[in-house]
């Protein structure tokens, strides 16, 4: 069993897009998978069609176990499930604040469903508080949609200080190319420093695609809407790399 | 995808059923029709089919699937079927199967050919909650080729439930619902004329208490002859080494039972057939040791340490020359002429009715007072062995020592359904304790030796053969330390095997003198 946490501390750099488009392709290849929606937001859960709320006894993700876990929906999809989102996750980060072990929260409600999926991903929001912390301790990697700007950097490089002074080890973060504009002369020159700058980037991106924006409009992922399109084939072609490199 | 709790349908009807389920949903989609290929898998013995499991492979994707509940446990893909666990890529399906079929192949036991219609029943907000499928079971894979059955079956998405009750209150109306899944697998079965759970390496016999002990020793035999012939293309062809296995306790079965139940038959004929047993016992020993050996390959290198285990890899590379040729050599003897007539004959032995009156001490009593007397002397046996160890600690001993366990065992599970079942079974167990212990024991000090001839026979003039050697040296001693341990563990053992409660019991079950099992 596997987690994966797609994170940013930058809002807007791809995160639920990839987060569907790779558990989606993740349960196609056979692995029973489970997308947690942590974003109060919902578009995870809206892309899925689903309702964002959790079972009435399961509020605000406090519980673990049982409660949480009979939350969970099918989506359209086989061996795609989704726990969905709640509007109450908005506080999640004070609510932890208040509990014990309140780093642990999240690796204690995820507890149930490791038995049951091979893989597990995580779409967070943007934070890099008491939730982000919950998010560290519970995933086994870490997964940064990096747009090629300036901005980008700047946040990433924010976040591996914040890793390593809190004493996350880094080397479970793994960083892709996200929105990537081949027509803009900065994202064209920003593109290899990045690469070059952070160890473990991914050589595999994904493009800026209006397709990747119509995902709203299909509520679909886009391998599943657009199965030979380049975006759904630049999806399935980070997915073979995450797979290799992490062996899952 | 998985089907459910589902219905037979008449194929007349089938459209109309559908329509009117349909008519009571909200709004429906429908996919197009998908053909697929369903192959069943399981092991020889039918170690899934017997947990209620199977595998199915469709469309290079492997299910594996509860029979009763109809659900899809765990999945995989892949492009070529494994036939062994270890060749599994790792995930859920590969843990779960792994306990299960152990060392065994994975085989085909029989495919059929469907075409699946799926109605996806959604919501307002156009959302998947609950699929109806149409499944036409056939033959072929061309729509005129024979149909074997049709379902109409209900595949629930999870945390939508109320949707799922109401389509299988749809259904139910129609008929009663069942695991389709099992219906399609048994029909698949039986179209391929098998007998489903057909083999097992068990005896599965009834004998009647009362019967004359010559003539249940000849449905014994015959119950073995039958195992090792079931054995013997799985050995030809070297599908997995369980085979062999089988094929070999059955040979020493009846060898033990020839052996011990004596005074049944003229005791010339008794030790002619002995005497061939034990010849053919021995044309496989080296191949089942071959077996052992590169079967604990992972553990022997786990005894390694780290820098040392690929040294090693030569010394496994020749086991596996040699256990290609040893392969040859019992190949050769199955299809030998005169393997087929020494079972000819034995099979004519068995055929043979029993003679009306024999003068054969032991012919006529009746097989449940024969086998309790032997199996409390055995037993007795046993004990006086293991007392005078207990004094005498010596390795030759211990060897002595489990060859009697193994007789009283043997002897134990030849009559197993003759005595309280729930009994008999617990002193089984019990012994198996013992047996475990002095196997063990056995296996190290025969492993040492053996090992290392091997070892010796790599050729010298090799750098790698030399550090295979050292490592082998290296393994050896740490067996050899491991043996120590053990034995210190004798008299613990032993004395949980001889506790005055399991005399009591053999004595009550096996020496006649009550709780006799009568029908």
């Amino acid at each position: 069993m596997t987690t994966l946490a797609i994170y940013s501390n930058k809002g807007g750099v791809g995160k639920t897009s990839s987060a569907v488009n790779l558990a989606y392709l993740a349960a196609q290849s056979g692995k029973s998978t489970l997308i947690c929606d942590l974003d109060p937001q919902s578009s995870t859960t809206y892309y899925f069609r689903v309702k964002p709320k959790l079972k009435p006894k399961a509020r605000g993700f406090l519980r673990a176990g049982r409660p949480v876990f009979r939350s969970v929906k099918g989506t359209d999809y086989d061996g795609l499930d989704l726990l969905p989102a709640d509007f109450t996750h908005r506080k999640l980060d004070t609510t932890f604040n208040g509990l014990s072990r309140r780093k642990h929260r999240l690796d204690i409600v995820l507890k149930p469903f490791r038995r049951e999926y091979d893989l597990i991903f995580l779409d967070c929001p943007p934070t890099i508080n008491i939730l982000a912390e919950n998010i560290f301790i519970a995933a086994d990697y870490l997964l940064v949609p990096l747009i090629p700007t300036t901005l980008s950097i700047r946040t990433h490089r924010h976040l591996l200080a914040f890793l390593k002074e809190k004493k996350y080890t880094n080397k479970y973060v793994y960083g892709f190319l996200s929105m990537v504009d081949g027509r803009k002369k900065m994202h064209r020159q920003m593109a290899p420093a990045i690469q070059h700058e952070f160890k473990g980037m991914l050589r595999s991106s994904i493009p800026c695609l209006s397709l990747v924006e119509k995902m709203g409009i299909y509520r679909e992922p886009v391998p599943a809407y657009a199965p030979n399109s380049p975006a759904a084939e630049a999806y399935r072609t980070l997915w073979g790399e995450i797979r290799d490199r992490l062996q899952i | 995808m998985e089907n459910n709790l589902g219905i037979k349908v008449p194929d007349d009807r089938h459209e109309g059923l559908v329509n009117g389920i349909l008519a009571q949903t909200n709004t429906f989609k429908v996919e197009e029709p998908v053909v697929e290929k369903w192959t069943f898998f399981d092991t020889f013995d039918w170690r899934l089919y017997k947990k209620s499991l199977t595998l199915r492979l469709s469309d290079q994707e492997l299910h594996l699937l509860d029979l009763k509940g109809g659900d899809s446990i765990a999945r995989i893909q892949f492009t070529t079927m494994p036939v062994y666990a270890r060749d599994f890529p790792a995930g859920t399906l590969t843990n779960m199967i792994s306990t299960i079929i152990g060392v065994r192949a994975v085989l085909m036991v029989a495919e059929v050919h469907t075409q699946s219609r799926v109605y996806r029943i959604l919501n307002k907000d156009e959302k998947t909650v609950a699929r109806l499928v149409s499944t036409e079971v056939r033959t072929a894979p061309d729509i005129d080729s024979p149909l074997i059955a049709s379902y109409l079956s209900l595949r629930p998405v999870r945390g939508y439930p109320k949707y799922a009750r109401q389509l299988e209150q749809a259904l139910t109306e129609i008929g009663k619902t069942y695991s389709i899944i099992e219906d399609i697998y048994l029909s698949a079965i039986q179209k391929a004329r098998i007998k489903v759970g057909g083999y097992s390496s068990r005896l599965d016999l009834h004998l009647d208490p009362h019967q004359r002990s010559d003539g249940a020793m000849k449905v014994i035999f015959q119950r073995l002859l039958k195992i090792m012939k079931d054995n013997e293309a799985g050995i030809k062809a070297d599908v997995d080494t369980e085979f062999l296995h089988d094929y070999r306790i059955a040979i020493r079965r009846t060898r033990s039972a020839l052996g011990q139940i004596k005074n049944v038959f003229p005791p010339e004929e008794t030790s002619r057939f002995k005497r061939d047993f034990a010849t053919l016992g021995q044309v496989s020993n080296h191949l089942r040791d071959l077996d052992v050996y590169l079967l604990s390959e992972d553990n022997y290198c786990a005894m390694l340490p780290e820098a040392m285990r690929d040294d090693i890899l030569p010394l496994f590379d020749y086991l596996r020359t040699q256990r290609g040729q040893a392969l040859d050599n019992v190949g050769r003897t199955l299809n030998s002429n005169a393997y087929a007539h020494f079972l000819d004959e034995w099979q004519f032995f068995l055929n043979e009715p029993v003679p009306e009156t024999s003068a054969e001490t032991n012919a006529q009593v009746p097989i449940i007072d024969l086998a309790g007397q032997r199996i409390y002397k055995q037993y007795r046996n046993v004990i006086k062995d293991g007392t005078y160890l207990l004094e005498h600690t010596q390795d030759g001993l211990l060897h002595l020592l489990r060859i009697e366990c193994k007789k009283l065992r043997y002897l134990m599970e030849l009559f197993i359904s003759l005595f309280p079942q729930k009994d008999i079974r617990r002193l089984i167990n019990h012994l198996k304790v013992l047996q475990d212990y002095l196997g063990e024991f056995n296996d190290l000090s025969v492993q040492q030796e053996h090992l290392m001839q091997l070892a010796k026979e790599l050729p010298v003039n090799d750098e790698r053969s030399k550090m295979a050697l050292v490592a082998t040296g290296y393994l050896v001693e740490t067996m050899a330390r491991r043996q120590r341990i053990v034995k210190a563990d004798f008299a613990r053992t032993f004395k949980d095997f001889t506790s005055p409660g399991s005399k009591t019991q053999y004595r009550e079950l096996f020496s006649g003198k009550s709780k006799r099992y009568t029908q």
